[in-house]
């Protein structure tokens, strides 16, 4: 059946809700009338019906979608994997309701929104009727009305002082949106991308110089540390004169290889492996790679030297000073003998 | 009276829409210089940015004991600009206050471009800036979740939140005003809103569902907006740092997130004002709330620093009065003083009064002291504090050296930027909510006096 669509401008809310009435009357359904304005006047205004509002339980939705996601961040994922601070629970609960209460109102506010777009089925880019002059303070009546009602209805509107009034044919005009509407997909696919790269960091290797190591600043501010000369006279700490023991070495001793055995696990193994070949998680990230402790290379050279490289770090290696005291490095040093293949 | 409220002034709306999309139009000489030398800042930003993460933060003032400082102090300040904007549109929405209605989306705007410069500094800060994906809740390449016992992750949850939601709540009360734009222009700005407006019609289903989006928003980014400065304020009060643990911490910062933030939008809405000829909209009415409002303001602030004052000052603990004594007699005394005397002095003795709070004038110059006391007020309780600790011999003093200084410099014009560039963009002022409450709102005579009233449609 031929449907015609009828759009006419009024000037102000009296004259809009008498046509509605007469537009009722004629026998067209409230939802086949649609009034369009430039400043949300009230259905009771013009005698509509209130439209149908889901747009709260939506938001509720959201934010019960993000108190759960909130859980997850907070709980879910220290259970999945626990990570021990300083004897702290797992699950701390106080800084966990800071989190759940972002959560849960980031979810209610971007539900709403998204609901505000489904609702309204935005975005819409296909050519709509409308008159731009309704942003000007006109209102506008749209009537969706069977062919043989389309004269009668016609003559209402002209009757209550429709102006612009634009009647056509209701078969759906051409879509003009294909470019915007690609252009956002491409935009949400980007987005998506970028989102999942991140996450796959580990499979999908970008490169892309993230270390330290690369940065100027590693020259700038950790210039080469050279032993101190010959006739350096030491005034606090251990004696760091190349090719003499700093301080007393320590015997080998059961207990000093199991303290060795946990000190290099803590300091060392993270670069050289736990096994000590040079093979630890971070080593990939290093060029050179980390020197192979059971190697020739190593074990060859004197305790004092290794005692040296511990002290004051070689190459990208950083100096240990700060996390082992000289008796742990002694340890270490009698744990990186027992490695040797 | 119809002078006086621009609710009682209505005139025909096509001029009112001209009113505000022609100054969009108007890009003369004076437009293009401002531009471009904010513009210019802007790119030298960027390119220290990119020399302090070539060469690392060691370019900076930055020394044991102050680790935190100018940027520190950026990221608070503009963080507490942009609070004000949501407030004034949401609270006062909320509170059904009538003159927000010319003012909310100027205050919005601020709120957005003051929060994505805030949002800056922690990354310039960071140092290596690129790690800052170790903040998100996805393992790094140590496979480490970030935990959420830091302070610092709470505030990054937390800002992400309150940026997206403004962003989003702003985008949703401008979406009349973008068809209104869409309707009267023409060439690329009529794609562009035709993009941005999103098809919007004003049809009944839109304006409900409008209306229940900025209800919710309005009620969501108000608690929110009480967290994001409280979070801020416990990255200092977490710590055992004398000076900073204090439980008065949260509502202290809030108080002065708003003092500051009010007096922000007061400067953007005497220059726009004056810059886009907006003196249909923006009336005495309105910068009399808002003088009214930041006089409150002064007057909490002035008790929430003496609450926090008293309780050291009474302890009299042995780094506390270290602290105060460098406050009122140290190095650091010109500037405590000059903080009180813009934080409270000079607003108590000026805006009590109807002639200075509608004067623009006058009243700009209150709130740029207002500006620079609360920009003191960050440096001293960030790296001033910072320098004095329960551990004398690592006391020390920080002085700001030039690549932190030209960085905050450029965040300021970053600022501006952003904002006399979207000034030409979205319209300033929400054409839609000035409509509504000119038709809302009517005279009413009672005896002999005609009374402004406003019809309350039912709910």
């Amino acid at each position: 059946m031929a449907e015609v669509l009828l759009l006419g401008l009024f000037h102000e809310a009296t004259s809009t809700a008498d046509t509605i009435d007469q537009l009722r009357r004629l026998g067209l359904p409230d939802e086949m009338i649609t009034v369009m304005s430039g400043m949300p006047y009230r259905p009771e205004m013009l005698g509509r019906p209130r439209p149908q509002r889901r747009l709260g339980r939506i938001s509720l939705l959201g934010a019960l979608a993000g108190c759960l996601l909130g859980l997850f961040l907070t709980v879910g994922i220290f259970l999945l994997y626990p990570l021990e601070q300083g004897g702290q629970p797992i699950v701390p609960v106080p800084p966990s309701l800071i989190i759940l209460f972002e959560a849960t109102m980031l979810g209610a506010m971007v539900a709403t929104f998204v609901g505000l777009l489904l609702e309204n089925r935005f975005p819409i880019f296909k050519s709509q009727l409308y008159d731009p002059r309704i942003t000007e303070g006109h209102i506008g009546v749209l009537a969706q009305v069977g062919a043989a009602l389309a004269n009668q209805a016609e003559s209402i509107l002209t009757a209550n002082g429709a102006h612009h009034l634009h009647r056509v044919d209701a078969s759906q005009p051409p879509d003009r949106g294909h470019t915007v509407f690609w252009a956002m997909a491409a935009g949400a696919v980007l987005v998506l991308a970028i989102g999942v790269l991140l996450i796959a960091y580990d499979i999908v290797k970008v490169s892309f110089p993230t270390q330290m190591a690369d940065q100027d600043s590693t020259a700038y501010e950790q210039g080469p540390r050279l032993a101190a000369p010959a006739e350096a006279v030491p005034i606090q700490g251990p004696v760091l004169i190349a090719g003499q023991p700093a301080t007393e070495p320590i015997s080998p001793t059961v207990n000093s290889l199991q303290r060795g055995q946990v000190l290099f696990g803590i300091t060392c193994a993270v670069c050289h492996g736990q096994d000590g070949t040079g093979d630890g998680p971070l080593s990939g990230y290093f060029s050179p790679k980390p020197a192979n402790l059971t190697g020739e290379a190593v074990q060859s050279l004197s305790d004092a030297e290794i005692f040296l490289v511990i002290t004051q770090g070689r190459g990208l290696m950083p100096s240990l000073a700060e996390n082992l005291s000289p008796v742990e490095r002694w340890d270490v040093i009698n744990y990186v003998r027992s490695l040797k293949k | 009276m119809r002078q006086r409220h621009l609710l009682l002034d209505p005139r025909r709306p096509w001029d009112v829409d001209k009113d505000v999309l022609d100054p969009m139009y108007r890009t003369g000489r004076r437009f293009w210089m401002l531009f471009s030398i904010l513009g210019g800042l802007v790119v030298m930003w960027g390119a220290i940015w990119v020399y302090q993460m070539n060469w690392g933060l060691g370019i900076t003032g930055l020394n044991r004991p102050v680790m935190w400082a100018l940027y520190i102090v950026n990221f608070v300040y503009f963080i507490g600009i942009g609070h004000a904007g949501t407030f004034i549109s949401a609270a006062l929405r909320v509170l059904k206050i009538e003159w927000r209605r010319p003012i909310s989306r100027a205050a919005e705007t601020l709120t957005v471009f003051a929060l994505v410069a805030a949002a800056m500094f922690p990354l310039v800060h960071l140092g290596r800036s690129w790690k800052f994906y170790w903040l998100l809740p996805i393992p790094n390449q140590r496979q480490l979740w970030p935990s959420y016992h830091s302070p610092l992750l709470w505030d990054m949850t937390a800002i992400l939140t309150y940026l997206t939601g403004s962003i989003l709540f702003a985008y949703i009360g401008l979406l009349p005003d973008l068809a209104m734009a869409r309707d009267h222009t023409v060439g690329w700005r009529h794609r562009l809103y035709e993009i941005l407006a999103l098809g919007w019609r004003g049809t009944e289903r839109e304006w409900a569902n409008q209306e229940t989006a900025l209800n919710v928003f309005s009620y969501v980014i108000i608690p929110v907006m009480f967290s994001v400065h409280t979070i801020v304020s416990w990255d200092f009060a977490m710590a055992l740092q004398p000076g900073w643990h204090s439980s008065i911490f949260g509502p202290y910062f809030i108080i002065g997130a708003l003092f500051s933030g009010v007096a922000a939008v007061i400067l953007v809405l005497a220059l726009i004002r004056k810059a886009m000829h907006l003196d249909y909209f923006l009336r005495d009415e309105h910068f009399d709330g808002m003088g009214k409002f930041l006089l409150l303001l002064s007057f909490a602030w002035a008790y929430f620093y003496f609450n926090d004052y008293l309780v050291a000052w009474y302890g009299q603990a042995p780094v506390d009065k270290v602290l105060q004594d460098l406050f009122e007699k140290g190095w650091a005394a010109p500037l405590w003083f000059l903080m009180l005397f813009s934080n409270v002095v000079l607003p108590w003795l000026t805006l009590w009064s109807r002639r200075i709070r509608t004067s623009v004038p006058a009243l700009f110059f209150v709130c740029v002291f207002v500006q620079i006391g609360m920009y003191i007020e960050r440096y001293l309780i960030v790296p001033t504090t910072l320098g004095r600790n329960a551990l004398p011999f690592d006391w020390g003093i920080y002085i700001p050296h030039l690549p932190e200084t030209l960085i905050t410099v450029g965040a300021f014009a970053l600022v501006g930027f952003l904002y006399i560039l979207f000034s030409r963009i979205i319209p300033l002022i929400p054409v839609w909510e000035v409509y509504e409450g000119q038709v809302l709102q009517g005279l009413r005579r009672i005896g002999r006096a005609l009374i402004p009233t406003r019809a309350e449609p039912g709910e």
